[in-house]
């Protein structure tokens, strides 16, 4: 059994919490209380995870302390015999896959950063996060604006998401409340949305599942 | 290019996919556009009359806008709202609805105008150019705009207002390569924004 | 005593909140060895745990008045023109206490009370936890003015699936909202385990600047097994749900103008809420009655 060491405000933990959901993976969660808690500093935590990093993968082998590592793990999980013909959530051989993982650390350090700054009030210096961000995203937008001409929905081309998408996805959907508006980038926030409406998709704090189609009702006269 | 008639383009016809509200602003007011089940698009005030919530949070759900606060129904068109879940059995006040702006659709853009007058440009032909937004003002995103039509004439640009210091280059490229033109608006960015970095260094 | 208001703060304007008392820390966030920053009413301020305890210092050195109370460091950079608030549910053998962890949010303190005391966006922003469809009709209830100033709301009933962490299963909950302070509000609400017990949740807004601010909430519930740190946890989960929606109201201030923004009959504590500011004369994180709204 998977087991997820977890703190809800961290976005990085929403992404594996998602991947499982959507790649059909069991998870066991674990919460720790991060704020004003320090849960994640006492000695027996850095047994596990040295750095005092959220969020981390016990079960499949040793402990995963780095989320990508635990995307890893958790998508190569849902990578089933059963699903070998669709593209996978893994596709760690394609490098673009690779380039788009390193995108979405890079989100993470900018935009992810600037939302625990506002948030939960970690010193940063907020202007230069928001500054790198824009320029970050400003590439995803060009990138999925080529790609939708091209017919294509997610980062990678092929039939569906890949973990990329994801790793991507829970900072660009979080990143407004680091204060960066996505306003400027119509073609992400419609991958955003395409996202949203993926079977499996949860919420986490700060992210909407798409209403129910509206249900049938008596007109009202005004 | 602005300057010519009120009406300004805000959107691509593409960038309103089914079911999703698309967010932009024009001159400092937010708008909130999507398209009704009719193919109609609608440009609303982006902002829900209720507790201002900005429309473009929302979803549209079976041809209508819900505002994601109280899940309040906006009707197509009119913008009457038609459904308020906290008094489901109440009739709903003709005084509750969205704020819809003119809009028209034409050359694969959608088209509003703070006061309409006329219609958008008839002669337009092409494929329509990836919007770039700017951090400088309309008039200087204008004049990179003019040179740069000057230079390209196959391309035909408009600049987009969106607040005091900021603008979006929208266009149309007939006969020339999109990723080509895509490139030339993207360097006329960089020559815009570094010229205000130079600019406030010097200060 | 006479004190000292720069010009130089906005905050000081508006007497009400500048002779008011304010939490700006969780004193778990304080440190013995480091300054933990913050900014009141657009003054910045120094916090840490010193040999004394708890203590915060303007970063220019003029003079402020803080207190330590209920987990928290309070201060107020005029004279305190009333004390601090009383909650007698923290002296209550037995009850269940926790801080929810202070997260800024980009817009007025007065909008953050506003969401607080909201009713129809339960089953929405909330879903799954403080209501759903199809149990979205928020039922007739009653407002009236708190003796001392202040605003109360009874007789609130909402079907909740999962109202708290000791809920099993879904009930039709009783609620009583009252706000206390012009950014200081509480709810009651029955017990999970033990309907006539109340849980109760009070929400101290910091007013950072008008349009910036910082939710402090503490918890007390009735014993029910449930530990402060899964307290804190949904706490959390619910108050960053409501964040975006803040987040995303225009103005980031509050408009006080009758007509600016349309209530219903579901609103009435947040109508009566909205007057209990212009009686106070609160002029910051506000659009003032006579002003033109800038959407």
């Amino acid at each position: 059994m998977l087991i997820l060491h977890t703190s809800d405000l961290l976005a990085e933990a929403y992404a594996a919490r998602l991947l499982a959901s959507l790649a059909g993976v069991a998870l066991e969660i674990r919460h720790l209380d991060i704020h004003p808690g320090r849960d994640h500093e006492t000695d027996a935590f850095r047994v596990l995870s040295p750095l005092g990093r959220l969020p981390v993968l016990e079960g499949a082998g040793a402990p995963l302390a780095d989320w990508q590592a635990v995307l890893c793990a958790i998508a190569t999980r849902g990578d089933t015999p059963a699903r070998a013909d669709a593209p996978g959530w893994w596709r760690g051989a394609d490098p673009a896959f690779i380039g788009w993982l390193g995108m979405a650390r890079d989100l993470a350090a900018s935009a992810g950063v600037a939302r625990l700054h506002e948030g939960l009030g970690v010193p940063a210096d907020g202007a230069a996060l928001r500054a790198a961000a824009h320029a970050l995203l400003r590439e995803v937008e060009r990138h999925l604006w080529f790609a939708e001409r091209a017919g294509q929905r997610w980062l990678l081309a092929g039939e569906g998401p890949c973990a990329a998408d994801i790793a991507c996805y829970v900072h660009i959907a979080l990143c407004e409340e680091g204060g960066i508006a996505r306003m400027d980038y119509p073609a992400i926030r419609r991958w955003v949305d395409r996202i949203r409406h993926l079977p499996g998709y949860i919420v986490t704090s700060g992210t909407f599942a798409p209403p129910a189609p509206a249900p049938v009702r008596q007109p009202v006269r005004a | 290019m602005s300057g010519r008639g009120p009406w300004v383009p805000v959107a691509a016809s593409a960038d309103l996919a089914p079911g999703h509200v698309y967010q932009t602003m024009l001159a400092g007011q937010g708008l909130a556009l999507w398209r009704g089940d009719d193919g109609a698009v609608n440009v609303w005030e982006d902002r829900c009359p209720h507790r201002g919530v900005r429309f473009s949070a929302g979803d549209v759900v079976g041809g209508e806008l819900r505002c994601v606060y109280h899940a309040w129904r906006f009707a197509a068109g009119s913008g009457a709202c038609t459904f308020i879940p906290a008094q489901p059995n109440a009739k709903v006040p003709r005084a509750i609805h969205a704020t819809p702006w003119p809009v028209a659709e034409v050359a694969g853009l959608v088209w509003t105008a703070l006061a309409a007058q006329g219609a958008p440009p008839a002669d337009l032909a092409g494929e329509v150019l990836r919007a770039l937004p700017v951090n400088r003002p309309a008039a200087a995103v204008a004049q990179e705009a003019a040179a740069l039509m000057a230079a390209h004439p196959a391309l035909r640009l408009f600049v987009q207002p969106l607040a005091a210091d900021r603008a979006v280059i929208r266009g149309l490229a007939a006969g020339v390569d999109i990723m080509a033109a895509d490139l030339l608006l993207e360097a006329a960015r960089r020559r815009l924004e570094d010229a205000a970095l130079m600019e406030a260094a010097a200060c | 005593m006479a004190e000292i208001l720069t010009g130089a703060a906005s905050g000081a304007r508006d007497p009400v909140l500048w002779n008011d008392w304010h939490v700006i820390a969780d004193l778990a966030a304080l440190r013995a060895g480091a300054d933990f920053a913050t900014t009141l009413l657009d003054v910045p301020l120094l916090a840490r745990l010193g040999a004394a305890g708890a203590q915060a210092r303007r970063a220019d050195g003029a003079p402020l008045h803080t207190e330590v109370a209920y987990g928290f460091l309070w201060a107020c950079l005029g004279a305190p023109a009333r004390p601090l608030i009383t909650i007698a549910e923290y002296a209550e053998a037995g009850r269940t206490i926790a801080t929810g962890g202070s997260v800024g949010v980009h817009v007025a303190a007065p909008r953050v009370v506003e969401n607080f005391l909201d009713l129809g966006h339960l089953g929405y922003v909330h879903v799954g936890y403080l209501g759903e469809e199809p149990e979205t009709m928020v039922h007739p209830y009653r407002v009236g003015p708190l003796e001392g100033g202040g605003v109360l709301a009874t007789g609130c009933k909402v079907y909740q699936p999962v109202a708290s962490p000791a809920a099993q299963g879904g009930y039709m909950v009783d609620y009583q909202y009252c706000v206390v302070r012009p950014l200081i509000t509480c709810l009651h609400k029955a017990n999970p385990v033990a309907r006539d017990a109340w849980d109760v949740i009070y929400l101290f807004v910091q007013p950072v600047s008008e349009e910036r601010s910082i939710a402090h909430t503490l918890m007390l519930f009735a014993p029910d097994g449930t530990q402060p740190a899964d307290l804190r946890r949904f706490q959390q989960l619910i108050f960053l749900q409501d964040k975006p929606i803040l987040e995303n109201q225009t103005p980031r201030r509050l408009p006080l103008a009758d007509g600016a923004e349309l209530p219903i009959a579901a609103d009435s504590t947040s109508v009566a809420y909205r007057r209990y500011l212009v009686a106070e004369g609160l002029a910051y994180g506000v659009i003032p009655a006579g002003a033109r709204v800038a959407a």
